[in-house]
């Protein structure tokens, strides 16, 4: 076979001067690979989009909610509403030595936070320093609550992207000045940029953080918390500890420990895990519709070039009677073949990135986008270009097996 | 002899055999100029195919320059009708999207020989037979004529030493057809190709200078026609 530049002349003029034939044939595979790639990337970024409503959550986290009971215990009937405590805080920590943090929230919705004329109906929350082991703050300005904040039950606040922006909208550094919110002023000791969505108890961007000790004050709670929030230490897995986190807070407030609607837990681990489950079958999906639209495509390129040899007996009988061997047909078919593959499939995967840029844009131009990315690898391109040439060289099997059996005298035969 | 043919049979089996060759012998020289004439189905053309190599015969012997022509394998045949046989066909046969000269050129391509070689090539046989302007002109925008002339051009371009040619003047007017015969008997003379062409028509027949009959598969009468007086053109009972 001959494999120079020469060749790849001939098959090129070959295919340019029948473009119709080769447009028709080409754009099974086009389609396919941008299908594919497309759906890949956009996966991808969708899956990214999704995440970053996650973003700044610790994965090995727990959040405890309190709600009515639904079974009757110890003489005590079903329905009986109940609080978390500080005590409970005391006792996993001591019961459970599995758990890293352990930490109450309090907070109000709906509260209004005033600055000079800006104003802003946000959250309010009260937490303690190690809440930043839950969430995690990305402080643009200053810093978070501490422990001598929490001691001395200062007025201070940090407060989220969007209470800045309504607040400050001239920017700049706000550390150190005042805001009200509700009855009292707190100084803005920090800001904090997170964009996660599913934030605990109000989004981070739309909150003022306060110290714990000093919500406890202002919202006049007593020894009752909203939430637990709890992480594990590292390689402790969360679902495990779940039973034994109900039985502890169970016996404590006298309730059924299987009773799973009297203290809702949202593990993160479950969340993430369900998530992830769910891409994966997204991207099974993707994957198995991405392949059979390109086998659709390449078994297309397989018809046509059959019709196309049969339409090209007169060519390839004169080709063979001035001198062709059946591997320069055969060698020909298949470099057509590949070549046609290669080419449309090259235009599917620029055609895919470059709408995957635009989807980008336009997504990422969105308020809230936490810029998501919805390109393709790079090795998934390699690889979608050597799977095209392999698919290339399988389509052009069957057309260059007929090619070859044409026979020189064929040529002689008019129609 | 260059050519020779001893006791060639070809029976086609499509469904019901077809006894088509019965027994050819002949022999053609170096340098000579021959017609093959004969009734339609008279099997004219299985003839020429088998002395292309363009296909089998059954049963019997074929020598070119003394070599047997059997059992050869694919890429041996593909080399002879390449380096040994030009072939002229009464339609052309022309690659419909190759220019006139990248038809020319398409024997060198199976060589090996590079491009700018080939076009090189290719040009001066163009020029040879006139066709210099037309070299960049597509099949479809060419005259029956000049479609013919690139064939032949593309027959001669790797030299070969028979040049065989089934109804050359079958799909042209009477005046084409001597242009195209006159052009035959001078590579003849010129260059000493040994010619072979198939015709129903007598008067390119008397160009040649030896008119082989076929009838029912078997030769039948070989008629020396060095005088060229067995019909003209326009003078014979059956011409265009
Ligand atoms: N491939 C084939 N398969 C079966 N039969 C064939 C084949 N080619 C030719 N024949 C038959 O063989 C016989 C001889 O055909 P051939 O083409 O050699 O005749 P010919 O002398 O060239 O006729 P014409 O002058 O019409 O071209 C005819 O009866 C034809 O039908
Ligand atoms: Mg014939």
């Amino acid at each position: 076979m001959k494999f120079d530049i020469d060749s790849f002349r001939e098959i090129a003029d070959a295919l340019v001067r029948n473009k119709s034939r080769s447009l028709l044939t080409g754009f099974g595979v086009f389609w396919g690979i941008f299908m594919l790639l497309f759906m890949v990337g956009g996966g991808a970024g969708l899956k990214q989009v999704i995440g970053s409503n996650f973003e700044g959550f610790a994965t090995n986290t727990a959040i405890m909610i309190s709600s009515q009971t639904t079974k009757p215990w110890k003489g005590f009937k079903e329905g009986r509403y109940w609080s978390l405590t500080y005590t409970d805080v005391d006792r996993l920590k001591l019961m459970m030595p599995e758990l890293e943090t352990v930490t109450p929230v309090i907070s109000s919705w709906g509260t209004s936070i005033i600055r000079g004329k800006d104003s802003y109906s946000g959250s309010y929350k009260g937490v303690y320093a190690d809440y930043v082991k839950i969430e995690e703050p990305q402080l643009k300005y200053g810093r978070y609550i501490n422990e001598t904040d929490v001691l001395q039950e200062r007025k201070v606040c940090v407060i989220g992207k969007r209470v800045y922006n309504n607040l400050f909208p001239e920017g700049g550094d706000p550390c150190g000045s005042f805001i009200r919110v509700g009855p009292a002023y707190y100084q803005v000791i920090g800001v904090d940029f997170s964009d996660g969505n599913i934030s605990i108890s109000g989004r981070t961007s739309e909150s003022v953080t306060v110290p714990l000790p000093v919500a406890q004050k202002i919202l006049n709670r007593g020894a009752t918390v909203d939430l637990l929030c709890v992480t594990g230490r590292s390689g402790v897995r969360m679902t495990d500890q779940e039973p034994r986190i109900r039985q502890v807070i169970a016996r404590q407030h006298l309730f059924d420990p299987s009773d799973k609607q009297a203290l809702f837990i949202i593990n993160t681990e479950q969340l993430f895990t369900l998530i992830d489950n769910l891409f994966t079958g997204v991207n099974f999906l993707i994957w198995l519709v991405g392949l059979g639209t390109i086998l659709a495509g390449v078994i297309g390129v397989s018809n046509i070039m059959m019709v196309t040899v049969k339409e090209r007996t007169t060519e390839i009988g004169i080709r063979r009677a001035i001198g062709a061997t059946p591997r320069d047909i055969l060698s020909q078919i298949i470099l057509e073949s590949i070549s046609l593959t290669l080419v449309a499939g090259s235009f599917g995967i620029v055609f895919a990135v470059q709408l995957l840029r635009l989807l980008e844009t336009i997504v990422n131009s969105m308020p809230d986008s936490a810029g998501a990315s919805f390109q393709i690898g790079f090795w998934t391109a390699v690889l979608a270009a050597l799977l095209l040439t392999a698919l290339g060289v399988v389509a052009g099997l069957a057309p260059a097996s007929r090619a070859m059996a044409i026979k020189p005298v064929d040529a002689m035969r008019d129609e | 002899m260059l050519i020779e043919l001893k006791d060639v049979n070809k029976t086609y089996n499509n469904g019901q055999p077809l006894h088509v060759l019965k027994g050819i012998n002949l022999s053609i020289d170096k340098g000579e100029f021959v017609s093959i004439m004969g009734a339609s189905g008279s099997g004219k053309s299985t003839l020429l195919n088998i002395l292309g190599i363009l296909d089998n015969y059954d049963t019997g012997e074929y020598y070119i320059d003394g070599r047997l022509i059997k059992g050869l394998t694919e890429k041996q045949a593909a080399d002879y009708r390449n380096r040994l046989i030009g072939f002229i066909f009464q339609s052309f046969n022309l690659i419909s999207f190759k220019t006139a000269v990248e038809n020319v050129e398409l024997p060198l391509f199976y060589q090996g020989v590079s491009r700018a070689r080939r076009h090189q090539m290719a040009m001066e046989y163009l020029d040879r037979l006139g066709l210099a302007d037309w070299a960049g002109h597509y099949p479809n925008e060419m005259s029956g004529g000049q479609k013919q002339r690139v064939a032949i051009a593309r027959a001669l371009i790797t030299g070969p030493k028979i040049l065989l040619a089934d109804e050359p003047t079958g799909a042209l007017d009477s005046k084409t057809s001597e242009e195209v015969m006159q052009l035959l008997s001078k590579l003849n003379r010129e260059d000493g190709v040994t010619i072979i062409v198939v015709t129903h028509e007598s008067g390119v027949a008397n160009c040649t200078d030896k008119i082989v009959h076929i009838k029912d598969g078997i030769i039948g009468r070989i008629e020396d026609n060095r005088a060229h007086n067995a019909s003209a053109f326009g003078t014979a009972t059956i011409m265009k």
